[in-house]
């Protein structure tokens, strides 16, 4: 937002809500509305907020297994001894995971991507977390790579890759049921969708 | 206040970036209306009626609402899909690739229709094969060609004079062919063979089906495609990002030596 939009705030209320608008999704009204919202709260409900976001910054880091984002590595589920060791779930997003996990219905393991391949965006496969997911196949003993990127032109061209280059002749790789839709994304899905997804996954 | 003004538009899909919630920000090249960007709301959950719709490389009757700042995506319909390009890597990357330079190359508010027939002669020959490299280079020379960019391929562009049947100079920034006499200090010049020229004013006459069915060596093939793509990107000012892919691509799929 420029200058001129917040002159007559106070310097540091001004500063709060400058840094509140480059959050995605909070225009500078919206910014305004959280700053004010901020300074009517008790001081110690404001300094959790504070804190909050330090903390998040200082403690969160990517599990060395999974690549998820964790507190400590490895993460909870890769270190989980009654996690299904013999099948893992490659997603784009850390969010993914958590769909998946509120679907109660997959008890395996986790690699996270942290995108797809973009070409338009200059994202290649050097950006993603895919080196790592070649080298832990390598390792583990898994059976079965469900690759779960999302149904759009960009999670296929992602998933193909993986395929053409993941290296083992005996794993099993399928992919999502086509219940969902195309062009469709995980995150927003329900979860009785993504459950009956993941039940009819297809090998690829 | 004026009711908002609906328009619908026959539209080639190039790329989305996700916005708020569950909206995409998708940029178009319409038939009639050159390039558009518009929002589609709620477009990434699964149960919107745009979902699917909205994919790059895919053919739309779309209808559209006169936004504020934006216009609204309010139907979309899928024409053509190109289900079998998007189910090979290489056709999606060289998919993309036209999509990208459609996107640099086309404008708002200055529709070209020869630039949207091309886009889908394109995207239709590379369906029934991806491997082929020739339509990238007819796509290429005639996006060129459509944006006013021709270069010259029969007479020098500094003397004059008409060219030999023989080796010369080509230069994207001073508009084409050299002659080996002249080479102007601005020119980006660099040499290009008699073969080369030849398969140029091929491309430049002949049709998309025709072009495509050209049988070249890998050298004079790397010889066009530096030719061609450098002079996009001059023209451009920008690199292709997804050249990059495609190039990797390109180089894993060539037989080990
Ligand atoms: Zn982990
Ligand atoms: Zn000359």
């Amino acid at each position: 937002m420029t200058q001129e939009n917040i002159s007559g705030a106070a310097p540091s209320l001004a500063r709060l809500v400058q840094e509140l608008n480059r959050l995605p999704g909070i225009g500078p009204k919206s910014a305004q509305r959280l700053a004010y919202y901020i300074i009517r709260l008790p001081d110690d409900e404001a300094y959790a907020i504070a804190d909050a976001v330090t903390s998040v910054k200082q403690n969160i880091v990517f599990c060395d297994e999974c690549q998820n984002l964790t507190d400590t590595s490895p993460c909870q589920v890769c270190s989980d001894p009654r996690r299904d060791r013999s099948i893992i779930c490659v997603v784009e997003d850390p969010l993914d995971v958590l769909a998946m996990e509120r679907t109660r219905s997959f008890r395996g393991l986790y690699h996270v991507l942290h995108g797809v391949i973009s070409p338009i965006n200059g994202i290649g496969p050097d950006q993603l977390r895919l080196k790592e997911l070649f080298t832990r196949l390598g390792r583990l003993e898994v059976e079965e790579m469900v690759v779960a990127t999302n149904p759009t032109l960009e999670g296929e061209a992602t998933a193909m890759y993986i395929r053409r280059h993941q290296g083992r002749e005996d794993l099993r790789i399928t992919h999502l049921a086509r219940g969902l839709p195309v062009g469709g994304s995980l995150e927003y899905t329900d979860e009785t969708t993504l459950t009956r997804a993941f039940q009819g996954r297809q090998e690829i | 206040m004026a009711p908002p003004k609906t328009y619908r538009s026959e539209t080639v899909i190039l790329s989305y970036t996700p916005l708020d919630e569950a909206d995409l920000l998708v940029t178009m090249y319409t038939k009639d209306r050159g390039k558009v960007r518009a929002v589609g709301k709620g477009a990434r959950r699964s149960t919107s009626k745009l979902v699917g719709h909205l994919e790059p490389l895919t053919v739309v009757n779309m209808s559209l609402i006169n936004g504020r700042s934006m216009d609204i995506i309010s139907q979309a319909e899928v024409i053509q899909s190109f289900s079998s390009l998007k189910e090979d890597l290489t056709g999606i990357s060289k998919g993309l690739y036209l999509a990208e330079m459609i996107d640099g190359f086309g404008s708002e508010n200055s529709p070209s229709p020869h630039l949207y027939q091309l886009m889908i002669d394109t995207l239709t020959v590379l369906q029934a094969d991806s491997s082929l490299e020739m339509p990238l280079r007819f796509f290429e020379f005639h996006l060129l060609q459509v944006s006013g960019l021709m270069p010259e391929l029969y007479f020098c562009v500094e003397c004059r004079n008409e060219l030999e049947p023989d080796a010369h100079q080509f230069s994207p920034n001073v508009g084409g062919t050299l002659c080996l006499d002249c080479s102007p200090e601005d020119a980006h010049l660099r040499p290009l063979s008699l073969r080369a020229l030849k398969v140029l004013r091929l491309i430049e006459r002949s049709g998309i089906l025709e072009a495509s069915k050209l049988n070249i060596s890998a050298n004079l093939s790397g010889e066009l495609k530096s030719l061609l793509s450098t002079t996009v990107k001059y023209w451009l000012g920008k690199e292709i990002h997804s050249n990059s892919f495609l190039e990797r691509l390109h180089n894993e799929t060539l037989p080990k030596v």
